[in-house]
């Protein structure tokens, strides 16, 4: 299976960083989302981790460090943590974090909620400074 | 039609110039609201988190006009429809307005009327709970969210301001205003 790396970067859109490792079955999506097509962008990270989940029965570390996302970002976060749920409940490993900056905490510790409640997931809150 | 030589940009200047930080009237085309988007997170705000948040509530109005103004202009494509309308950010003592405005066909007006009252009906937890359900609904047409006001809602902490002036028989203009607090 091929990684998918994408480098991000704040132009007219701004476009996350991307680095899912099929070796490793370290997936992380960092920086700033707001995109265009946002289905466009999502969708093959989407088709990658349920082929990974159905062919490498590796454990999964799945780090979440946005610093920004959109609303429409939001609905395919939650199409990939589903995923992982459905690997979970297979008996799949999973580990999901998301890192935060601590004077933003008060926000994300509820989208952290929302996704646990709607996914049935744990997600561990790292906060940096 | 006047001879434009005449007028003074300063009496439509004046106005604005006290607490606006930005205007713009126009198609809201999404490499414009980035844009300017980036332009209200580097610049807004007493502090990081609260520029954040008045990115964020500007990001959602301006795509709600984007998607689903009644007037737009389609640059001879119809797939690349664009919304028309108009977005003001300004600056107070206490807090920040985003104020934005578009037509809205009377066919359609009742509906978000119904929305904002729902919203501002709910506490934070009830918002929280209809976020959730409708983020598992599929992408509206334009693939946005369904959940931008709901979001708006939660991140201003305050209740939504809204009004409607009747244009004529078919269309109404729709304003709207969000809060954040300093």
């Amino acid at each position: 299976m091929e990684n998918i790396k994408i480098t991000g970067s704040r132009g007219v859109f701004f476009i996350p960083s991307v680095d899912f490792n099929a070796e490793t079955g370290v997936c992380e999506i960092s920086g700033e989302s707001y995109l265009e097509d946002t289905f466009q962008f999502y969708e093959p990270l989407i088709n990658w981790l349920k082929k990974f989940t159905a062919e490498a029965k590796k454990p999964i570390l799945f780090n979440i460090k946005l610093t920004y996302y959109n609303t429409s970002t939001s609905k395919y976060l939650l199409d990939m943590f589903d995923i992982l749920k459905i690997y979970e409940d297979n008996n799949g490993k999973v580990a999901l974090n998301w890192y935060c900056e601590a004077e933003e905490l008060k926000f994300v510790e509820e989208d952290v909620e929302d996704y646990m409640i709607q996914t049935g997931l744990n997600i561990n809150i790292i906060t940096t400074n | 039609m006047k001879d434009t030589n005449y007028i003074s940009f300063y009496n439509f200047y004046k106005p604005y110039s006290e607490n606006v930080h930005l205007s713009f009237k126009g198609p809201l085309d999404k490499n414009v609201i980035a844009v300017m988007g980036d332009l209200v997170n580097r610049n807004l705000g007493q502090n990081k988190v609260q520029g954040k948040l008045i990115f964020s509530v500007f990001i959602e109005l301006a795509l709600n006009i984007s998607y689903y103004s009644d007037e737009f202009v389609d640059y001879k494509n119809p797939d690349k429809r664009i919304g028309v309308g108009i977005v003001i950010i300004s600056e107070y003592s206490n807090y920040y307005t985003i104020t934005t405005g578009n037509v809205v066909s009377n066919h359609n007006i009742k509906k978000i009327i119904d929305k904002c009252n729902t919203i501002n009906s709910m506490n934070r937890d009830e918002l929280r709970r209809i976020k959730r359900d409708m983020r598992r609904l599929p992408s509206g047409t334009h693939g946005g969210s369904n959940i931008g006001l709901i979001q708006v809602a939660l991140t201003s902490e305050n209740p939504l301001h809204y009004d409607v002036s009747r244009i004529d028989e078919s269309n109404s203009f729709f304003s709207i205003l969000v809060t954040i607090n300093k």
